[in-house]
């Protein structure tokens, strides 16, 4: 990059210019849940049409207080942990394998059965929800952490992220190893693994941050708090009454707080697990 | 970067790449865990005392309701030490989904709470067993007749409420006295619909044209069918035929219902309804009038004071009109103590514990005891309206399996025509629909 | 995403148990849950199934699809699906795409505009509705009707934008761009570290100017990135529902009614599951045309280049 020069400079300055206004529209929303869930329940539509929206006026921790007098927030936030790591740890071990297998293995049967996942690549969810809800009355398992889990476990997407990475590791290293006597299972296991390890930091995040926002389908299938995640819990909150805004956006923070400061730990570790991924060229 | 990055580690990386391998022989124990826990998800029948376990679905209610609920099964689960109440509240907005939901899958509750009309659809489907067996013949003598009404479908009682609903018009004396305009005594003077468009406009002007009436479209679910079909009805019209209920044709979209959704969908037109999105219009003292039920009675009164008056929906043609019928408790076939159950109902129809739910929610008490005891409901009560208009003018909602379906559509008609749609279209639409439901269900046919 | 590399008849062969066994529980999972579900739903469609109901279900034919093709709310939400992606695609790639090549120059602060523009990607769905409910409250008094005063000068109407049927549909799609692009554009800042340097170097030494940087180093480069991110973003906006139920209820007058939404309200309001059958095998056929557009789309490409 040429530097010094009046128009490079220009440029910069336009840069920054835009990354600020942006920036700026994007945090407003976020400050303006933040700000809000400190503020008493009126102040919070109230205030919301002037610039005192995002100053915390007679702030306190009362929104807070009233969140887990009002409703079982800390079993919400549990059920949410339980489900989405159940999903997204199960989810790894058998989408890795049976990538590792179409990836690696020559096998009778491979083409047809790669073309399968292929096709249910773009099958959305949203698509089987409803037989799968008949399904699972079928099988019993409504009201359960299972049903919220099991159906999600193994992902064509992952699958396909697995099978990109896994096609870039260099045979080599896998004939040395079969040299030494190893089987597939052992090869996948030490050796595989360790190599991929930014195929499973991407595929843990995405998979994390397409099942942390469930809604639909714990609202199908679950009748009770004992199972309920977050995102249903919230809602539920929000048609409560008395309706409290200052509550609704506590729950608010503190439902998106954790995970936020879980992502800012993992950031950059994600932005190296992508560019590692086979989406690159 | 060409290759993959594996003998690097950047600490995110790293930490989750030790997650991942630790995970792999938990995941695995937890999946056979898992299926093998994967029996029908039976509600338990006892608790661990050996206690008779009774689960209990009801609905959200506003807060005061909530409580008071939770100190009736409190109270009766200290009383005696043989059956435990077991409550779980569910949201209002969509709890016929729910219902239907757990139906299907013989997750039903042994005693479950429904607004009223859901009743006969329930009943169609099995789902809750008759109670003339069960019911102390006392109580039952003692009901309101709009109670015993609402809950019979085919010659058995399936229902009984502790309550009936009032709809009215709440307003704020002060407000109408700035425009000077007449309060009407009770149901027989209640304002003509041309009156309310004029106090409509005159309110708004008193207020720099702000929107003056509050009809709690922040609302979701029943609230539509139950709270504007008896506009149709004091029109002339009516959501279905209540003759065969075999359709909806030319009583929905006939010309007095024409004509009445039209008149209002002026009021939006206008910017005379308020969209109340934190449910705090009349309160706050923005909107004069709310349309609205006895549920809001304790709220507004704090609110408002003396300000306060009651009065019954306006008449658009045939009369004064007004709902009727609210939740009320049916057992389930599946519940695995029917009598512990109604013991647990009896305990909520004694009159001391309708009062207290009564008090709390502003609902007119289910039986003649309660009612006579009650200052509200006495001959110069507040609420007095209330007791009123079930005697003359509140109009059942529709006693068919049909009904989801009829609300269901109800209220997204409803919002097209707040929208703007043309409400010709919209109500032949809601006829199409209901009429091919009946169709598709043979009719639903009895027994 | 090809494998030229690899020679036919490798060393693993013979190894088919063992292959199986490595992807058995995964191929169980997908049959057992995606393909069986599916399945179920092409029969049901063709029946009158209904939730509930003491009646015998029959087989109808092809009954369900003809009504709800000449339902004019389902019409309506195949229109806002397409009306949704056509929007939201283009916008959210090319926003991404933007601040993906800002926030690879050397600037200071880069990685709080980053956290910045990634934050919301960790908002679930329900919170982002509900948090945009307030922000888009009606009347003056509502945050963006008094930004929109603001910026105009006060020329502004305040509106009731999720009741107004102008408005309703661009603001689901501007809050659904805001929870999403932050995504996109880190998948796309991978994408753009992934160009060599030295093409930049090489096209700087022929003298090519920044745009020409941008179409002839910085695109190519990109291609595969781009068009993982239209995919993936195109299949999510035709699964709109979560704001829609949340927010809108499909209102107002169908203007954000979504095949999702008239599915599940099809399904739990009205117990009519066949119809939501029908609506769930329409919306498939739909993705997977719209795939294989792509995927044709992307093949010609190939053959060009």
């Amino acid at each position: 990059m040429k530097t010094g020069t009046a128009s490079s400079r220009l440029a910069l300055v336009a840069s920054y210019a835009i990354l600020l206004v942006c920036a700026a529209l994007f945090f407003l929303p976020v400050a303006f849940m933040i700000v809000a869930s400190f503020k008493p329940d009126d102040l919070v539509l109230g205030e919301a049409g002037t610039w005192r929206a995002l100053v915390p006026t007679d702030a306190s921790l009362s929104n807070y207080a009233d969140v887990f007098e009002r409703v079982n927030f800390a079993r919400y936030f549990m059920n949410s942990v339980v489900i989405t790591g159940a999903i997204v740890t199960a989810g790894l071990l058998v989408n890795s394998m049976v990538a590792y297998a179409f990836a690696r293995m020559r096998w009778r049967g491979r083409k047809l059965l790669f073309g399968f996942v292929l096709a249910l690549l773009i099958l959305p969810f949203e698509a089987i929800a409803v037989p799968l809800f008949y399904q699972m009355i079928e099988f019993g398992w409504r009201n359960s952490y299972q049903v919220q889990i099991v159906p999600f476990i193994a992902n064509a997407f992952s699958i396909y992220l697995f099978y990109s990475f896994f096609l870039q590791i260099p045979r080599e290293m896998e004939e040395a190893a079969a040299i030494d006597g190893a089987g597939s299972w052992r090869t996948f296991f030490t050796l595989i693994v360790p190599l991929a390890k930014p195929a499973f930091a991407t595929v843990a995040i995405l998979s994390f941050l397409m099942h942390w926002g469930n809604y639909l389908w714990p609202l199908m299938v679950v009748d009770y708090e004992t199972y309920r995640p977050l995102p249903v819990g919230l809602a539920e909150f929000q048609t409560l009454p008395p309706i409290q805004w200052g509550d609704i956006m506590a729950f608010g923070v503190m439902m998106v707080l954790p995970v936020l400061v879980v992502f800012l730990v993992f950031q950059k570790g994600f932005v190296r697990g992508v560019a590692a991924s086979g989406m690159k060229h | 970067m060409n290759q993959p990055t594996g003998h690097r580690s950047s600490t995110g990386i790293g930490a989750l790449g030790k997650i991942v391998r630790f995970a792999v022989f938990p995941v695995a124990a937890c999946c056979v865990l898992l299926f093998s826990a994967c029996g029908p998800s039976e509600l338990p029948a006892y608790d661990r005392d050996g206690r008779k376990l009774v689960h209990v679905w009801v609905h959200s209610g506003q807060a005061a309701e909530r409580e008071t609920l939770e100190t009736q099964v409190a109270t009766f689960n200290a009383a005696q030490d043989e059956i435990r109440v077991l409550k779980t509240i569910v949201p209002e907005g969509d709890y016929n989904a729910r219902v239907q939901a757990a139906a299907l899958s013989g997750d039903l509750p042994d005693l479950l709470e429904f607004d009223g009309p859901f009743l006969y659809n329930y009943v169609w489907q099995g789902q809750l067993r008759p109670l003339d067996d069960l019911l102390p013949q006392a109580i039952r003598d003692d009901l309101l007749p709009s109670i015993i009404e609402q809950g019979l479908y085919d010659g058995a009682l399936y229902s009984v409420g502790v309550f009936d609903s009032g709809l009215g018009l709440y307003a704020d004396r002060s407000r109408l006295e700035e425009i000077d305009v007449r309060i009407p005594e009770g149901v027989a003077d209640a304002w003509t619909a041309d009156e309310f468009d004029a106090i409509l406009e005159a309110l708004s002007d008193k207020a720099d044209g702000r929107a003056v009436l509050d009809l709690k479209v922040n609302y979701t679910g029943e609230w539509y069918a139950y709270a504007f079909s008896p506009i149709l009805q004091s029109a002339g019209a009516d959501l279905i035929d209540r003759q065969s209920y075999g359709s909806a044709d030319g009583v929905l979209n006939g010309p007095e219902a024409v004509a009445a959704m039209t008149r209002v969908q002026e009021w939006f037109a206008r910017g005379h309804v308020h969209p109340n999105i934190d449910d705090a219009a009349f309160v706050d003292r923005v909107a004069a009038l709310s349309w609205s039920g006895h549920w809001d009675y304790g709220r507004y009164a704090e609110a408002l004071g003396d300000d306060l008056v009651l009065l019954p929906p306006p008449d658009f043609g045939r009369g004064s009109r007004t709902g009727q019928g609210s939740w009320n408790w049916g057992i389930t076939r599946r519940a695995h103590h029917p009598d512990a159950a109604m013991r647990f109902l009896t305990h909520l129809l004694e009159p001391d514990e309708i009062l207290r739910m009564t008090e709390a929610n502003g609902a007119v008490p289910a039986r003649r005891a309660a009612i006579e005891r009650s200052e509200r409901f006495a001959e110069d009560g507040p609420l007095r309206l209330f007791v009123d208009q079930l005697e003359a003018s509140a109009v059942p909602r529709p006693r068919t399996p049909g009904y989801p379906v009829i609300t269901s559509v109800f209220e997204s008609g409803f919002q097209d025509i707040r929208d703007g749609a043309d409400v010709r279209r919209v109500l032949d639409r809601m006829v199409r629909i209901i009429d091919q439901d009946i169709e598709d269900n043979q009719g639903y046919p009895r027994g | 995403m090809g494998n030229r590399s690899r020679q036919s008849g490798g060393f693993l062969t013979g190894r088919t148990a063992e292959a199986l066994c490595l992807a058995g529980p995964a191929l169980l999972g997908l049959l057992l849950f995606v393909a069986a579900p599916f399945a179920i739903a092409l029969i049901l469609s063709l029946t009158n199934f209904r939730m509930g109901t003491p009646l015998e279900t029959q087989f109808v034919g092809l009954e369900q699809y003809r009504r709800i093709l000449g339902d004019e709310a389902f019409r309506r939400a195949l229109l806002n699906n397409a009306v949704f992606a056509l929007v939201v695609v283009p916008v959210q790639t090319g926003l991404a795409l933007g601040l993906a090549l800002l926030l690879n120059r050397q600037l200071r602060g880069r990685v709080l505009f980053r956290t910045l523009f990634f934050m919301p990607v960790v908002f679930p769905m329900a919170l982002v509705a509900v948090v945009w409910q307030v922000l888009l409250a009606p009347g003056p008094d509502g945050l963006i009707n008094s930004l929109m005063g603001i910026l105009t000068f006060g020329a502004w109407t305040p509106r009731d934008f999720l009741r107004d049927p102008q408005f309703a549909l661009p603001a689901i799609m501007l809050m659904s761009i805001w929870q999403g692009v932050g995504f996109q554009m880190v998948i796309m800042l991978a994408g753009r570290q992934a160009v060599p340097e030295h093409l930049y170097e090489a096209a700087s030494v022929e003298g090519a100017g920044a745009w020409r940087q941008f179409l002839h180093v910085t695109l190519p480069g990109m291609k595969n990135t781009i068009f993982f991110v239209v995919v993936v973003t195109t299949i999510l906006a035709f699964r709109l529902f979560d704001q829609v139920d949340i927010l809108t209820q499909g209102g107002p007058r169908h203007a954000t009614t979504t095949v999702m939404y008239e599915a599940v309200r099809a399904t739990f309001a009205e117990a009519r599951v066949a119809r939501a059958a029908a609506m769930t095998v329409v919306f498939f056929l739909i993705v997977v045309g719209l795939a294989l557009v792509q995927r044709r789309l992307m093949k010609e490409e190939r053959e060009i280049t």
